[in-house]
């Protein structure tokens, strides 16, 4: 005979205000099976969770309805107020009468009566409920980190040197993102690749870490600290063994014409190549698409001049598995192109470039070799323009949120512009000039008062070409929008930062939730930046937002702790609320008829074949079996299965079906 | 059908098969289902139009499969249950022979249920105009309407099961109807017990059924419950696309695909 104790808690005035909580606590009182009832202002407090204790003690109660919040809020809780009192925690069940019924109702009769129905289906459920036990799963220790930009780069060292295994997989043929394409950086003007390149050394030579380029996620299966990835590995078209890097095949290969996406098209590339002379690894790869032997057929000149016979035009993709406990994603963002620009002529003015394209002119290993020259001719501009805000909060344009990095590097490249084209001219168009950080504001204001950069405050609503100048029209909206028209040389557009192109299928692959631009989605704004909805993987960098270089590193170290957090366990626990498929005595031995469409309906892999064997070893049935360890106990299989052999433990049918039934008064 | 005479003895004097299933004749004007296991028996074997039962419903049967390897006279909708069967790793060839009927009823000796496969797929499963009619027409009543026209129609219903038992689809040992703890679907012939059965089945044949109309010729009281199963064809092609009874396993209902179209939850 069950003996259940019922808690009604007011919650403050929460509950009370609108639920005669007293009067629910003497109905349920009434009920077969319950031994103590009582109502008390917070049962989450400790005396009132001494009230469960003592309760339960002293009563030698058998199951316990707590009727409060949201299981959400207090489960774990009032579960373990159970459990320190000698009662199994899953014997604990609880009503919620806060955001179920109180909030959302009027003070009146029919409140209580919910209230009342809601208590008693627990009631009723809690007779059926078993005790059960936590289950213990292993902790894989081993990260995987996806894209190789800075945060990338940081969150692989920092959870490297805690001692841990780390694989990093890059999409393209070298790590570093874009940080190894500006030139200086904000706020303090260091040169960018120097900064980078020991770090993108580091992770090339660092023990604990495994570095896979121009490799990409395939698939993702498994669950925290236990996760099974399928990595492809693209073929380079070389041996990277016998590759010594010695470059003589990208100095050869006679196609020469092929736009170098590193220099943002400003530059030209082989079809062999290493993206940029710092590349880590230093060893070339072939771009298929453009490289005469596989278009044509013919030319094979790499591999003739590779001194070690490197050169494999018939390699495959490789895919490849791994274990991993924990992800941090760090797949970065990109730019908006001037072809999304109407206005600003669709990209079809080679002097109107984006804000990438400028770092790569003003870069010392550019295509310019640092000097600021514009793509028509060559010229050096003397007079230029920099538009902020171009696309960013523009909701007409689809991306009402601001880019957060432009306001700085249009400083900066400003500032650049100044130092080095001596007597030119700079305008910057802007919205607000966004600097808050430390240093920043200054940072603006020397570009402002010492380098002579001049800031019209106005949007610029056309770009067109008159006797080859760029006429920039627009408003100054500090002088009434008065209108401005500036004769350029070049302009540059601080193009809006944007998620990646794929960024919406990675998250699917990986069932982590993104936002409505396609930025992945951290768990909560304030208090999980780093986190994602799917426990063990996290966030690092522009993946989240656009972010900048302090940020991206920051946000890298944050989630390399919550890894190196998580491996410090060498066990995880998990709730034993999973299915299970029944098993009978022989000769059934199970009520499943072995259909396996539960196999491809459970969306965590967790569903098994098993092999039912005889005395003899035959096999004499093959049943479905749920892997503890993947079942999220979602309920999907339950659903699905005709001969009702799975059971959700917790919320079995015996229990569902107690709970309908209580609530169609028919106890 | 002299072929498939012909062939059953040869498969039972070589012991290629155990037992050969076929059609026979049954009282008055029906047929039956027949088992041949004796080479002198396999001449009652018949084929003609009124052999419209679905065979494929014994192939799961425990009695059947005990008698070691079958083989099995199967028209398309036959052929199609053989395929949902194998993908639900029900059957596979190592148990079953597949002497298949053409639709111009010639005989065809398939290697291995892929090539039964091969030649299920070049015919699309079609609606036929009757029932079509009768499917649009439920279509634009009112749901007022349209209950009430199934609690008439199911009202009768006894609960023989007649339907499951010719359906190859339900082989379940246990079938939700007999699962009673707790009993989810009332075992009396009531009102919305009747309801609750029949949508319950038509849920469970979604993906899965191949429209052979065996469930509405078995049944003694002639109630249209096909209907139900065909709508759910429809319904399903229009969410998550066509179904072919298929090897792959794909099965439609439990399958996510990223192209399911989904509409009716955007
Ligand atoms: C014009 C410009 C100037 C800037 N100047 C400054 C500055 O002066 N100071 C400053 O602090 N910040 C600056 N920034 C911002 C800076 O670039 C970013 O903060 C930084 O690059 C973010 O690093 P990240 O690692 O998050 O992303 P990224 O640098 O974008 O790196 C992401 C990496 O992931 C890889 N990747 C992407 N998808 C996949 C995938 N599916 N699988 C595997 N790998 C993948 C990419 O190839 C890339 O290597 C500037 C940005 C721009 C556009
Ligand atoms: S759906 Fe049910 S009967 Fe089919 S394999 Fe899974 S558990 Fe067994
Ligand atoms: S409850 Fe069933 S479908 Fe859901 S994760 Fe567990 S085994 Fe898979
Ligand atoms: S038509 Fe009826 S008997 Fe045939 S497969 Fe469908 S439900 Fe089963
Ligand atoms: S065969 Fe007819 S009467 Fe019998 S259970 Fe099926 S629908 Fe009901």
């Amino acid at each position: 005979m069950s003996k259940i104790g019922v808690f009604v808690c007011h919650c403050g005035e929460n509950i009370s205000a609108t639920v005669d909580c007293a009067k629910v606590a003497e109905t349920a009182g009434t009920y077969d099976g319950v031994a103590f009832s009582v109502d008390y202002k917070y049962m989450c407090s400790d005396p009132g969770q001494n009230i469960i204790k003592n309760a339960i003690k002293e009563k030698g109660l058998t199951g316990v309805v707590v009727a409060s919040c949201s299981p959400r809020m207090h489960e774990p809780t009032f579960r373990k107020a159970c459990a320190e009192a000698g009662l199994n925690p899953f014997m604990c069940e609880m009503a919620n009468l806060r955001e179920h019924c109180s909030w959302v109702h009027e003070k009146n009769e029919a409140t209580t009566e919910k209230a009342i129905d809601l208590v008693r289906i627990l009631v009723e459920k809690v007779k059926y409920n078993h005790s059960l036990n936590e289950i213990k799963v292993p902790v894989t220790k081993t990260a995987l980190v996806i894209g190789g930009g800075i945060a990338g780069i940081q969150a692989s060292l920092d959870i490297a040197n805690t001692g841990h295994k780390v694989i990093l997989i890059e999409r393209d043929p070298s790590i570093g993102g874009h940080m190894s394409q500006l030139s200086e950086t904000f706020p303090t003007l260091d040169c960018s690749q120097c900064i980078l390149t020991p770090r993108m050394v580091e992770v090339a030579q660092h023990p604990n870490i495994t570095l896979y380029t121009y490799a990409e996620l395939e698939s993702l299966e498994g669950f925290i600290g236990n996760f099974k990835a399928k990595i492809r590995r693209k073929s380079k078209s070389i041996d990277e063994k016998l590759c010594t890097g010695c470059g003589q095949c990208t100095t050869k290969c006679p196609v020469k014409k092929i736009p170098s996406e590193f220099n943002e098209g400003l530059g030209k590339r082989t079809a062999i190549y290493v993206p940029f002379p710092q590349a880590v690894p230093n060893k070339p790869v072939i771009d298929r698409g453009n490289c005469t032997y596989y278009i044509k057929g013919k030319c094979k000149v790499c591999e003739i001049v590779c001194p070690t016979g490197a050169i494999r035009f018939d390699q495959e993709d490789q895919i490849m598995e791994v274990e991993v406990g924990a992800i941090v994603v760090a797949t970065g963002f990109t730019v908006k192109q001037p072809d999304f620009f109407p206005e600003y002529g669709y990209g079809k003015y080679a002097d109107v470039i984006t804000g990438l394209q400028f770092e790569r002119l003003a870069s010392a290993s550019g295509p310019t070799l640092g000097e600021i020259r514009r793509p028509s001719d060559g010229k050096i501009p003397e007079k230029i323009v920099f538009l902020a805000c171009a696309g960013s909060r523009d909701p007409a344009k689809g991306i009402p949120y601001c880019s957060k990095i432009c306001c700085m590097y249009i400083a900066k490249h400003a500032m650049l512009y100044q130092h080095k084209v001596h007597g030119g001219k700079s305008y910057v168009f802007y919205m607000d000039i966004r600097a808050g950080g430390k240093q920043y504001e200054e940072f603006v204001r020397r570009a402002i008062e010492d380098d002579g950069v001049n800031y019209i405050r106005g949007r610029v609503s056309k770009i067109y070409e008159k006797n080859g100048k760029l006429i920039v029209s627009g408003a100054d909206t500090l002088l009434n929008a008065m209108p401005v028209e500036i004769e350029a040389d070049m302009v540059v557009l601080a193009t809006a930062g944007v998620a990646n192109e794929g960024a919406e299928e990675l998250a699917q692959k990986m069932h982590i939730s993104y936002d409505p631009y396609k930025f992945f989605a951290e768990a909560h704004p304030k208090l999980k930046p780093v986190e994602t909805n799917t426990a063990g993987i996290f966030l690092a960098g522009a993946c989240q937002a656009p972010r900048d270089i302090p940020e991206s590193v920051a946000m890298a170290s944050g989630a390399a702790v919550k890894v190196a957090g998580l491996f410090s366990q060498d066990e995880l626990t998990r709730e034993p609320i999973i299915a299970v498929v029944n098993r009978q005595a022989p000769p059934v031995y199970s009520s499943c008829v072995g259909c396996f469409l539960c196999v491809s309906a459970c969306p965590y892999q967790a569903i098994e074949k098993e092999e039912i064997k005889n005395r003899n070893g035959e096999v004499i049935k093959l049943v479905a079996k749920v892997n503890p360890g993947l079942c999220q106990g979602c309920g999907t299989c339950v659903a699905f299965c005709r001969t009702k052999s799975i059971d959700i433990q917790g919320y079995t049918h015996e229990q569902m079906y107690t709970e309908v039934m209580a609530l169609l008064n028919e106890y | 059908m002299v072929d498939l005479i012909k062939r059953a003895k040869e498969l039972l004097e070589s012991s290629a098969v155990k037992v050969v299933i076929g059609y026979e004749q049954g009282t008055g004007n029906k047929t039956r289902a027949l088992f041949v296991e004796k080479t002198e028996d396999a001449d009652k074997l018949i084929f003609d139009s009124r052999c419209i039962q679905n065979l494929a419903a014994y192939v799961t049967k425990k009695e059947v499969k005990e008698k070691g390897k079958m083989a099995i006279a199967a028209t398309l909708p036959v052929m199609r249950s053989i395929i949902q069967l194998a993908s639900e790793f029900q059957v596979n060839d190592n148990n079953l022979l597949v002497l298949g009927i053409t639709p111009e009823s010639n005989l065809i000796e398939f290697a291995n249920l892929v090539e039964v496969e091969t030649f299920v797929h070049q015919y699309q499963i079609e609606i036929d105009a009757r029932n079509k009619e009768m499917l649009d027409k439920l279509a634009k009543m009112t749901s007022a309407e349209r209950w009430k026209f199934w609690v008439d129609e199911l009202a009768p219903c006894f609960k023989c099961y007649a339907c499951r038992a010719a359906c190859p689809m339900c082989y379940c040992s246990r079938c939700t109807v007999d699962f009673n703890q707790p009993q989810w679907i009332p075992v009396p012939s009531t009102e919305l017990g009747n309801l609750e059965w029949h949508i319950m089945r038509a849920m469970h044949l979604t993906g899965r059924c191949i429209d052979c109309d065996a469930c509405y010729n078995a049944c003694p009281l002639s109630i249209p419950i096909n209907l139900l199963t065909k709508r759910m064809l429809v319904d399903a092609k229009e969410h998550f696309g066509n179904y072919q009874p298929s090897l792959k396993g794909d099965n439609l209902m439990s399958t996510y695909k990223p192209d399911d179209k989904e509409n009716f939850i955007q």
